[in-house]
């Protein structure tokens, strides 16, 4: 959209030559992203050509919008954004952790070591990371019942990195239950089962978590409710429309009457199928007041729905196809895909069904269901950049709180990992590698430095001062991070400061992996892009 | 009534859509015009069939064509990616109310409407208290001057289809691809754009929109499906249509692979003339593969095609060529939203309605299974009169697809015909029987007749609108009419002198297509699956094994010999 990272190289003159493009593109991404870090970054406006707003604050949706040109550069976007995808977390550290491999670096091959050099000492540096990560990590136990307190406290974090504090703090009751909602004991958690739905609403920012189902259509019949209580869900995936295509294939060649003859023999078809349907609701609502709704995947055409409308039942037609899983884990039953396999058991339930409009856009809840394992999360805001941002930030929140379940194991923040890590190596590993591959070691230690000393920029202090005392204190075995507002040292576990293990593993994971192929720069750079889909 | 969802992915797929809706869009105004021509007030076409009404948050009325449009980021010009209709006027960047830290605004370069889209807007600010359409051309003097500048303009300055768009879209209409981090010279290859739909939440985005679109529809026919094959969007569609096939099974799809003339260029080393000959290969298997019908549409030369016979084109210009196809496309719709469905209920109107399953199915699956088409044109259709008007109908519709025999017998051809604002005797519009009368004599009369021809026909010639290139020969009367003697003046014609034109548009399934298979399946066997071929680490890269590549071969082989009447002949003796 509107920012620019450097230009294409043209052709690579030398060796020495790449090797400074490379630092140049990593230190130029670095530069762009670095404001965005901690919950005293700055959040970015981008308005496009046409006026468009993209508003972001995380790296993720940043790199995702720039123009980048750079080969190099588009090699560690690629990373951070994988990063993304793998851990929900974490693009805007690895941006900076690579920048500053990368300027490490720079000061010793100008002194004129060899890279490969340093890169041994990268790799040596790495291993010893994550086994210090291992040692430092906070274990959390996550038996039956999760430890909420933790799973808040990761959340807001994250989430208050990205939303100023009080609406970080209602949405972070809002993704621990989300989570805790579709959890499922000895199963991995499925964050789809989280509908994310989004209203324009002028005057208002608000999200609330629904216990049930939001869907973004309503029925199409005019004489349907617009609201019921004690519904019974019919979850399904059966074409109720007049379907045609099998018919016509002889059509040019036969004659008006056997054509005709044929129309109405299919729309026989979809009206028996349309009367299984309201034989059933005729069953289960027989002597009470009980409603029945179909929700189903497929088309359902005027004929049909004027069927269902005179036995009052509510119809929904072409639901999305998540939203089958998710109306059976919310409401019950099972979806079915012919109405041969009918019976009450399949049927699901919800207490309130209510449509909701908004010029021509249409929400139907479903809500007061029991015992849901899917909900949805509802976000209110005046435009859709603003919508667009609060999502991103739900959508790290759940995350955050799926890996930490998942971990069972936090990593103090605030750069208290970070300084205790960089001593670790400086102090523990330096020591014991031979020759110049030790300058490696050291490079990824003051690499490291960057998170601490950039949440200290951030905040308007003095990074020289903050790096000083937190050293300081870890001396002294204090583990310590940084105070965004007074610059002292705390302690982020007594402030609830904590990060997710994961994430920071991913990110001493490829860092260094990155950045040594920046470095050896006559080891050919792969054209072909590394994506993944998001799990 | 039977919807159609229409969706566009791609550079030029977007320009052809943007003439082909702005088509519509002047067929709406004209209707609209209390003193328009009475054969755009009753066409007896149902826009209903393209469009949909809606409603905005503030209450306001809307008409937007249903349509889907995936593109690069960027790729919109001046024009908002929600479109016009539903935006709320915001000047100034509105406050953030999401964080109360610092705030650092990136303000891009703004966009410039040019002279069209400003005019555009200020007759939208005027027309807003008199009811008045966009279109309709005015006498009044000031404005012909500025409407010539306007058309000289847009002929030279056209870079984004939304440059000479005059439809207002829906804000769920656009879809941009971001993050890609490539430019389209470098979005050019299959191997390129292969995970670029399912990466991230892309796929399931753009699924939604479509899905928006036929969650609205009481009863859709189908789907007519736009792609610019010539790079990267080719995989993107491939993987939407995967999609579509999916969620949609039994509804219709109607798939034009489309090509301007630039993605022809001569390539400057022999590895990127392989890539490209790959790439057509497997762009065409796969596309193939995932519809029941697809068109190839797009000449390396259409200036030099007997297709423009009476056109002017610039190859290098989107504008130009995407207008020919544009109108091509239009005419072979037109049948879709006839207002008298059957075969026997014929309006004044028009004649000869069908959906688009019924031309997938009469095209595709009569007698031998073929599943690509052959387009023609004849822009202008010639006049329908006389003996010497048999010869010329059938001898003026040209191709507008790629690499296929001339003059080839194919007695098991099927096609159909699209005539409409035919011109008959002293330039007055031909009665629909007229027409239907003489395109049997002209078939009864020719050489070579197809199997089967469907001929649909209706009275609603093709108007011109304002924005719309320059390319009439000066042999073009104001009507489309053909003059013996050109006009004189400026020797290219546009908008400003060329109103509206008769057309014929024909799809025809004929082994006439033989060349475009065979080219794509020697290429494929040649550089990707032959023993050492030069190409086939370049596949594996784009990520398809071998197995995968020689299934392609064995399908695109079949249809060769369904059609190669050599084959044809060996079968029958057996
Ligand atoms: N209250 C806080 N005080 C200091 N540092 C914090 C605080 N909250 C989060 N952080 C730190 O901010 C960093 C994450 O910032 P963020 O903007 O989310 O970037 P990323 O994209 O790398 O996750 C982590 O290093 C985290 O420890
Ligand atoms: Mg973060």
């Amino acid at each position: 959209m509107s920012l620019r990272v450097l230009n294409p190289n043209a052709e690579v003159l030398n060796k020495s030559a790449a090797l400074h493009m490379n630092i140049n593109a990593a230190k130029g991404l670095q530069d762009v992203l670095k404001t965005n870090l901690g919950p005293k970054g700055t959040i970015k406006m981008l308005v496009g050509g046409a006026g468009d707003i993209k508003l972001t604050k995380d790296g993720n949706t940043l790199l995702k919008e720039m123009q980048i040109q750079s080969p190099t550069a588009i090699m560690i976007a690629r990373t951070a954004v994988a990063q993304d995808d793998i851990s929900g977390d974490g693009t805007t550290s690895t941006v900076l952790f690579i920048g500053e491999l990368m300027k490490q670096s720079e000061r010793y091959i100008d002194e004129g070591m060899h890279p490969r050099v340093l890169v041994d000492g990268f790799e040596i540096a790495k291993r010893a990371t994550l086994q210090f990560l291992e040692k430092f990590k906070n274990s959390v136990v996550m038996g039956d019942e999760p430890d909420k307190e933790i799973l808040k406290m990761v959340a807001r974090t994250t989430l208050r990195t990205k939303l100023y504090e009080a609406l970080a703090d209602q949405l972070t009751d809002i993704v621990v239950n989300a989570v805790l909602c579709i959890r499922k004991p000895e199963e991995a958690i499925d964050l789809f089962m989280v509908e994310i739905m989004h209203m324009r609403h002028k005057f208002d920012v608000d999200t609330r978590l629904v216990e049930g189902l939001v869907l973004d259509h309503g029925s199409r019949h005019p004489d349907m409710k617009r609201r019921a209580e004690n519904c019974y869900i019919l979850t399904s995936n059966v074409s109720l429309e007049y379907d045609k295509s099998e018919i016509n294939a002889g059509f040019f060649y036969s004659n008006a009457e056997q054509r005709e003859a044929m129309v109405a023999a299919e729309r026989r078809q979809v009206d028996e199928r349309v009367q299984k349907i309201i034989d059933l609701k005729n069953k289960v609502c027989a002597g009470n007041d009980y409603n029945f709704v179909v929700i189903n995947q497929k088309g359902i055409d005027p004929p049909s729905l004027d069927l269902l409308a005179r036995a009052g039942i509510i119809a929904l037609r072409r639901a999305k196809r998540r939203n089958m899983e998710r109306l059976v884990l919310a409401c019950g039953g099972e979806a079915v895909n012919s109405v041969d396999d009918l019976t009450p058991d399949c049927l699901g339930w919800a207490g309130l069904v209510y449509e909701h409009i908004l010029g021509e856009e249409k929400y139907t809840f479903v809500e007061n269901v029991k015992n849901p394992l899917s909900c949805t999360i509802l976000i209110k805001g005046p435009n859709d950049h603003t919508i667009a941002q609060i999502k991103d930030a739900v959508r790290d929140g759940l995350r955050a709180v799926k890996n930490t379940i998942e971990d069972e194991a936090v990593v103090l923040g605030a750069g208290a990992f970070e300084v205790a890590a960089s001593q670790y190596l400086v102090n523990k590993i330096k020591k014991t590698v031979q020759g110049r591959a030790q300058l490696g070691v050291q490079a990824f230690a003051d690499a490291l430095l960057v998170v601490p000393k950039t949440l200290a920029e951030n905040s308007g202090l003095d990074t020289q001062d903050v790096i000083i005392a937190l050293t300081g204190e870890h001396e002294h075995g204090n583990i310590v991070g940084l105070n965004q507002h007074t610059g002292e040292p705390i302690d982020p576990k007594m402030e609830g400061i904590f990060d997710n293990y994961s994430v920071k593993r991913q990110i001493i994971n490829s860092g260094p992996v990155i950045a040594s192929q920046l470095l050896l720069v006559d080891e050919v750079i792969r054209a072909g892009r590394n994506m993944r889909k998001p799990n | 009534m039977k919807e159609i969802v229409t969706i566009q992915v791609g550079g030029f797929a977007n320009f052809i859509g943007s003439h082909f809706w702005n088509f519509q869009d002047e067929l709406l105004g004209l209707a609209a015009d209390p003193c328009g021509d009475p054969v755009f007030k009753n066409h007896s076409l149902n826009m209903d069939v393209l469009y949909r009404s809606g409603e905005t948050q503030q209450g306001t009325l809307t008409y937007s064509p249903r349509l889907v449009s995936v593109d690069f980021q960027g790729s919109l010009g001046s024009m908002s990616s929600r479109g016009s209709f539903y935006n709320e006027a915001t000047s100034a960047p509105p406050d953030v109310v999401t964080w109360t830290g610092n705030v650092s605004t990136h303000v891009a370069e703004p966009q410039r409407r040019n002279l069209f889209l400003q005019r555009l807007n200020e007759e939208e600010q005027e027309n807003l208290t008199p009811v008045n359409s966009i279109s309709g051309g005015s006498n009044d003097p000031q404005r012909e001057i500025h409407d010539e500048d306007i058309v000289d303009f847009l002929d030279n300055g056209v870079k984004y289809w939304t440059d000479f768009s005059k439809v207002h879209y829906h804000p769920q209409s656009f879809y941009e691809l971001g993050g890609l981090w490539m430019d389209s010279q470098q979005f050019d290859s299959y191997g390129v754009g292969r995970d670029a739909f399912s990466w991230d939440l892309r796929g399931e985005e753009i699924s939604e929109r479509l899905r928006f679109f036929v969650e609205e529809c009481d009863h859709i026919q189908g789907f007519q499906f736009i792609v610019d094959d010539s790079g990267g969007f080719s995989s993107v569609a491939a993987d939407f249509l995967e999609n579509i096939a999916d969620e949609y099974r039994n509804t219709p799809l109607l798939l034009y692979a489309v090509r301007d003339p630039g993605s022809y260029a001569i390539h400057k080393s022999q590895k990127q003339a392989i890539s490209k000959n790959l790439h057509d290969a497997i762009s065409f298997s796969r596309l193939s593969s995932l519809c029941k019908l697809i068109v190839p549409v797009g000449l390396p030369s259409l200036s030099r095609s007997k297709a423009s016979a009476f056109l002017c084109i610039e190859d290098q210009k989107p504008y130009h060529c995407s207008a020919v196809y544009a109108a091509a496309l239009h005419s072979i719709s037109l049948p879709f939203r006839m207002e008298a469905l059957g075969p026997s209920a014929d309006s004044h109107n028009v004649s000869g309605a069908f959906d688009v399953n019924s031309v997938v199915q009469m095209l595709s699956g009569q007698g031998r299974k073929n599943m690509v088409a052959i387009m023609d044109v004849a822009m202008p259709a010639p006049f329908m009169t006389g003996r010497q008007a048999e010869k010329s109908l059938l001898g003026n519709l040209q191709p507008l697809t790629p690499e296929i025999a001339e003059d080839v017998e194919d007695l098991q051809a099927v096609e159909s015909m699209t005539i409409h604002g035919a011109l008959g005797t002293g330039g007055h519009q031909a009665p629909i029987s007229e027409v239907k009368d003489m395109v049997h004599a002209a078939y009864e009369n020719a050489i070579t007749r197809p199997k089967f021809c469907n001929l649909s026909v209706a009275l609603c010639p093709l108007p011109i609108p304002l924005p719309f290139p320059k390319i009439f020969r000066s042999v073009v009367g104001q009507h489309g009419e053909l003059l013996g003697t050109p006009v004189n003046g400026s020797p290219l014609r546009g908008s400003l002198d060329v109103h509206s034109i008769p057309m014929a548009g024909r799809l025809r399934s004929s082994s006439a297509v033989l060349p475009f298979l065979e080219n794509r399946l020697g290429n494929l066997r040649k550089f990707g699956t032959q023993q050492g071929a030069a190409g086939a680490e370049l596949v594996r890269r784009w990520g398809f094994g071998k197995d995968e590549l020689e299934d392609m071969g064995e399908t695109l082989s079949t249809v060769v010999r369904e059609l190669d009447p050599r084959s044809q002949a060996s079968s029958d003796s057996d």
